[in-house]
């Protein structure tokens, strides 16, 4: 588990916002894209929404934009691009192997008679709601309360709360 | 002061919680004990996520030409190639036609004479490596590998590997004409392993259950090797990267060239190296390299037939070594050895047949 991060401050200049842009990408590309991949349980739109990212933080610096906790910036607007992209995909009801029941997955089949405790962790995690999931995947990236409340669009004060609860449905999840 | 609530231990575990509260876990057991377990579990969760590893290399090359690109449009419609209207496309046909000779020259002929590029071997090399570490789901690979010593020829090696459990695994080894010459297979969910070698003409199977644990997974140790490899190369000082544009994409092909021997007695050591990696994924397609290993020469010529990710296709037979209807199966007793479960195996075949 990461500790709560320090505010990223930008101490470098602006003045090259493709180079800050990029060099961002390098330091936290692929904790956003886990969190993504967690969130959106798909790789593709996982990608997408990291892409979109970071193209709009480009834009951000571009258009001088605020550098003071960027690492919290980026992951707001990760979370609002994956509420996007689950709204979207709502909307069109694509075709998906969790959702349909008419066959039975050989490899779900598997595990349900020899599951291990990996696998049911990690069923349980994704049978988790959309906020839960959301807020436990904040913080495993590392973020604090604050920039998990700026992320999520919560109370700061009710961060603490909603992760307790979220985490103690995981664990019932797990033993079910 | 009173145990502490949960919000108030997930708050401590979080790094959140008042110094009373902190001072409190530290002194009651057993909250102590509430905030270590529930610590547990929020790295357990940290480490699900992880798992899902890195994106793929190919979403920063995407990245990189979608900020090129960026002018009035943002996010994943800048990747999209913008219709131009008849008129406007009508006015620009000239300046179109100069920018696709500039376009020819920057990105097919500069190239091809050495000009900088926008990566250097270094990063190639590190991508195709962080490609190769970042694999997930089960992957199935099917390459041609030939060695020197290899009177026959080279070898087909098929390979299916879970990359979530990397020692449930499936590689054989076909001659030129096509006949397989060995295999071995590893399956800790079904908790069984097997061996085969074509001997005269027939196939012999030793077949063992109830493996206590998984060996060493061979894809993971020719991995390492590869990724070892190519940190030498990273490491060497004369990379050599070429661009070629195919009809098949973009293929960097890095080179060091041969040089003397400098520390033979280096556990391996590289004379020469050349890799061709995918423009596209950053996967290595041909690797051919001379050098030692474990003090003794090799020389060996890899090449990628064909790759992919066959997710949920992959099922129980495709970690299964199945005989046919010639072949011989043994069934043997696991040990925490597979040379020594091998011998036992086949020795104690042997006394049977024998009588004894």
């Amino acid at each position: 588990m990461k500790a709560v991060d320090q505010p990223l401050a930008s101490t470098s200049t602006t003045a090259d916002p493709q180079g800050e842009t990029l060099r961002l990408f390098q330091e936290h590309g692929a904790a956003l894209y886990r969190f993504c991949r967690s969130v959106l349980r798909h790789t593709g739109d996982a990608e997408d929404v990291v892409q979109e990212t970071f193209l709009k933080l480009l834009h951000h610096l571009q258009h001088d934009g605020d550098t003071r906790n960027l690492k919290s910036w980026l992951f707001t607007v990760a979370a609002n691009g994956c509420r996007d992209r689950t709204r979207w995909r709502l909307r069109w009801l694509p075709w998906n192997a969790e959702r349909d029941h008419r066959t039975v997955d050989p490899v779900d089949e598997e595990v349900r008679l020899k599951p291990d405790t990996t696998t049911v962790a990690r069923k349980a995690f994704r049978a988790l709601a959309p906020r839960d999931r959301l807020l436990l995947s904040l913080r495993a990236q590392g973020l604090s309360y604050k920039d998990i409340a700026a992320a999520s669009g919560i109370r700061e004060q009710s961060v603490g709360r909603l992760l307790a609860r979220a985490l103690d449905r995981w664990r019932k999840q797990c033993v079910a | 002061m009173r145990c502490l609530t949960d919000i108030e231990v997930q708050a401590v575990v979080d790094g959140e919680a008042s110094d009373e509260c902190r001072a409190h876990a530290d002194a009651c057991e057993t909250c102590r004990a509430r905030v270590d377990e529930r610590r547990d579990q929020m790295e357990t969760i940290a480490s699900l996520i992880d798992a899902d590893g890195m994106p793929a290399s190919a979403l920063e090359l995407r990245l990189r030409h979608a900020m090129r690109d960026a002018g009035d449009v943002r996010g994943a419609t800048v990747l999209r190639a913008r219709r131009p209207s008849p008129w406007r496309s009508v006015g620009l046909v000239s300046a179109a036609a100069t920018a696709a000779v500039i376009a020819l020259v920057v990105y097919g002929v500069l190239p091809r004479l050495g000009a900088p590029t926008t990566l250097s071997a270094s990063e190639v090399l590190s991508r195709s490596l962080q490609t190769i570490s970042s694999g997930q789901g089960v992957e199935r690979l099917e390459y041609e590998v030939a060695m020197d010593g290899m009177t026959d020829g080279p070898v087909v090696i098929r390979q299916v590997i879970d990359r979530d459990n990397p020692h449930r695994y499936k590689v054989a080894s076909y001659r030129p004409d096509g006949t397989i010459a060995t295999a071995i297979s590893q399956d800790p969910v079904r908790q069984l392993r097997s061996q085969l070698f074509h001997v005269d003409g027939t196939n012999y199977i030793v077949r063992v259950g109830a493996i206590h644990t998984p060996v060493l997974s061979i894809p993971q140790m020719a991995q390492a090797l590869v990724e070892t490899s190519i940190g030498i190369m990273q490491a060497k000082s004369d990379q050599q990267l070429t661009i070629e544009d195919g009809p098949t994409g973009r293929q960097y092909i890095v080179e060091i060239p041969p040089v003397t021997p400098q520390n033979p007695t280096a556990t391996l050591d590289l004379f020469s190296a050349r890799a061709v990696i995918s423009g596209t994924d950053f996967r290595i397609q041909e690797f051919n390299a001379t050098g030692t290993i474990l003090r003794q020469p090799f020389s060996v010529s890899v090449k990628l037939r064909t790759h992919e990710y066959i997710g949920g296709a992959a099922t129980d037979e495709s970690f299964a070594i199945r005989p046919g209807p010639d072949d011989v199966v043994l069934e043997g007793q696991a040990d925490e050895d597979p040379v020594t479960e091998l011998m036992t195996t086949v020795l104690r075949e042997l006394g049977r047949a024998r009588g004894k």
